[in-house]
């Protein structure tokens, strides 16, 4: 009787969140193109997705790019806010490029490799710089410097924006990281970022780095606090801003923080 | 006297049984044996978040009329109890404290009784990390902050007599909308629904 209340009840609520969860953001689909690419290195196929700006133009002008992890999640939310915030702030618009999941998301963007799941970073950077970065320049009307490349990452995808930045600053020159597990492997993010310094730090950056106030888990303010103060402290030519986004956990502070983030790259840029 | 002895024995026993003779009228009005007034029910619990969570909490319940029930519902959470130290990450300190008034209804069944309630009040959390960065200096990051909390409550009591068993589920609401309907996700509200055990006593 009393497991078949409580049971009762675990219904009831689970179809409160059903019905409270939020409806699937699209971007405009006669504005995105889409290509499966293959990665010479791995041998998986990543599901690429190109959102092009409302008055895309080839001909005169030259756009900037936003590399987006778990872009089979993330694309459509961060091409339409990037659409929205050009337009009020009446500046161009960028392509946005999203990078689906070609295998284990905690492979691709872990820096190191302290189980059978980990690791693979080095390889997908690899990737993108190799292949994804040439067939996107080559396909599309791109800035190709390294000032109109932005990265951007959430949770393990900010970690990999971390890595990005530490190993190898020359591929971007802006980084949006929200909630990066920099808690992994005993803190390599932080060391990695120490070892890089001395090549990076006069290199001009922009990065924002965004959480949520209620990670209260233990393990993700810390090393965020102590990446940020890295950069602020170390860095001569970087504009740097962090947000913590009041009340929200490591999902709910998502979407807050990339809008945020976002608002700082094309003011900053 | 032997049967002084028989006289004052059975004397005795019919004396002791008397006094629990009942002495006021039977009421003509059956009165429902699970109906509580008023209750109060301290409990401990966890939340859905991998039950890391350890919450120590007190539910009081009014009952004016049958189905309307008000309550206040108090928790004292230490949160992710039993990891205070990982990666080099440790944790000073990491708890929060919810107040919360609430209207609801109760339904009534022979042994139990079960009120929903909607519920709604503040939460106050502190938490506090610290690292040694590569750079040998020691980084401190820390939160203080008042929320709203706000969500629904299922409040079961399990017996009739002063003491009972209590059993109470709190969903919040907050933030809302819902961020993570999975429950493998690493957050959002279901997997901060706090469940609660203890033994409730009926004052009234």
């Amino acid at each position: 009787m009393l497991l078949k209340q409580i049971f009762a009840s675990a219904c009831a609520i689970m179809l409160l969140f059903l019905l409270g969860s939020c409806k699937k953001e699209s971007f405009n689909s006669g504005a995105t193109k889409e290509f499966i690419l293959q990665s010479a290195t791995n041998g998986a196929s990543y599901q690429i997705k190109v959102g092009l700006p409302s008055n895309y133009n080839p001909v005169v002008e030259k756009y900037a790019t936003i590399y987006v992890l778990d872009g089979d999640e993330i694309f459509d939310f961060v091409a339409n806010k990037c659409q929205q915030i050009s337009n009020d702030l009446g500046v161009k618009n960028v392509l946005v490029v999203g990078i689906g999941c070609g295998q284990d998301r905690s492979l691709d963007y872990t820096p190191t490799k302290i189980n059978s799941i980990s690791g693979c970073a080095p390889q997908f950077l690899h990737f993108i710089e190799t292949q994804l970065i040439p067939k996107i320049e080559q396909d599309y009307k791109v800035d190709t410097a390294r000032a109109s490349r932005v990265i951007l990452g959430h949770s393990y995808g900010g970690l990999f924006g971390g890595y990005a930045f530490s190993i190898h600053n020359k591929l971007f020159g802006n980084y949006i990281l929200l909630s990066p597990s920099f808690w992994f492997d005993d803190l390599v993010a932080l060391r990695q970022e120490k070892d890089n310094r001395n090549d990076n730090k006069t290199r001009k950056q922009l990065v924002f780095m965004g959480i949520g106030e209620a990670e209260n888990a233990g393990r993700m303010q810390a090393p965020f606090e102590a990446f940020y103060q890295a950069l602020q402290k170390n860095y001569f030519d970087i504009k740097l801003e962090k947000n913590r986004e009041r009340n929200l956990d490591h999902l709910g502070s998502r979407n807050p923080n990339i809008e945020k983030g976002l608002h700082f790259y094309f003011q900053n840029r | 006297m032997k049967q002084h002895k028989l006289l004052f024995i059975i004397f005795s026993v019919l004396s002791f049984t008397n006094s629990f003779a009942q002495t006021e009228k039977q009421s003509i009005k059956v009165k429902h044996f699970a109906v509580k007034q008023l209750t109060i029910e301290p409990g401990i619990g966890i939340h859905s978040n991998f039950g890391t969570d350890l919450l120590i909490t007190n539910l009081v319940q009014w009952n004016p009329k049958k189905h309307l029930a008000f309550a206040s519902h108090s928790s004292y959470n230490i949160n992710n109890l039993l990891q205070r130290n990982f990666n080099g990450i440790k944790t000073e300190h990491n708890y929060s404290v919810n107040q919360k008034f609430g209207v609801g209804t109760t339904f009534y069944s022979k042994r139990s009784s079960n009120t929903f309630l909607l519920m709604a009040g503040v939460k106050y959390t502190s938490f506090k990390e610290s690292l040694v960065n590569p750079d040998d200096k020691n980084v401190s990051a820390g939160v203080n902050a008042f929320s709203p909390d706000y969500g629904l409550m299922y409040s079961l009591k399990k017996g009739v007599k002063k003491y009972f068993f209590s059993f109470r589920m709190y969903v919040p609401l907050y933030p809302w909308p819902v961020k993570a309907t999975n429950i493998s996700a690493v957050d959002g509200n279901i997997n901060n629904i706090a469940l609660e055990f203890g033994a409730g006593i009926k004052i009234k």
